[in-house]
């Protein structure tokens, strides 16, 4: 997870290393991203999003598609 | 509160109040339990994605979104120097703090360096992007790649 100047520079990039472009998110995309992550974090109650969480949270900003999908990011597994 | 929240907590407000990750010890101290109670606590903390530790088991590698070792991604806040362990984790300090930040990075292609001010809204307008190799399914088959 990685910043970059501008999508030339993603491209770029992808090219050289050979991997594939995924979608691209803007910074205030990130920050409801981070938010949504982390602004409970400190407190006892706090949780990392499930997966319907964070489809919900994906869904809010746009992100869409198979990329955004978290169906087997499974929980409770260490 | 039970002993799990107890510990995280403790490693949480750790990390919050210094920038570095705490030693068993000094998690145990902070959270009023044993060092034992602290370890047999940690893997159930990697269970609910909120911990990630080094091959010794007990040394503290991420409590998202502080990273226990030195980064690319460095955000400063009040007096404190934090390391992220990616560029979502470099927002979510001054999220999680609820203090504003600037975040040090750089553009990983052209290493041009990143300096973005974060304040308790979020940062300001920016053409920067982020990028992400992994698909969100995978995260966690290898959070410290991702």
């Amino acid at each position: 997870m990685l910043f970059f100047r501008s999508e030339e520079r993603v491209r770029e990039w992808c090219a050289v290393h050979g991997h594939p472009v995924r979608p691209l998110v803007s910074m205030d995309q990130l920050w409801t991203l981070a938010a949504s992550w982390y602004a409970t974090r400190l407190q006892a109650e706090s949780h990392r999003p499930g997966p319907a969480e964070m489809r919900a949270i994906f869904a809010g900003l746009g992100l869409a598609g198979g990329f955004w999908e978290p169906r087997s990011d499974a929980f409770g597994s260490p | 509160m039970d002993l799990d929240d107890r510990v995280k907590l403790a490693i949480y407000g750790h990390f919050a109040d210094t920038g570095c990750r705490p030693a068993p010890p000094e998690v145990a101290a902070r959270a009023g339990v044993g060092v034992a109670e602290v370890l047999d606590a940690y893997p159930r903390l990697r269970a609910r994605r909120l911990l990630v530790l080094e091959e010794d088991g007990s040394s503290v590698r991420m409590a998202p979104p502080f990273s226990g070792v030195p980064t690319q991604h460095a955000v400063v806040s009040g007096d404190t120097r934090y390391f992220a362990n990616c560029a979502w984790d470099a927002l979510g300090i001054p999220a999680a703090l609820h203090r504003s930040g600037v975040v040090h990075s750089r553009c990983e292609e052209s290493g041009e360096a990143l300096r973005l001010e974060v304040g308790r809204g979020g940062p300001g307008p920016s053409p920067w992007l982020f990028h992400c190799l992994v698909p969100a399914a995978l995260w966690w088959d290898d959070i410290v790649f991702t």
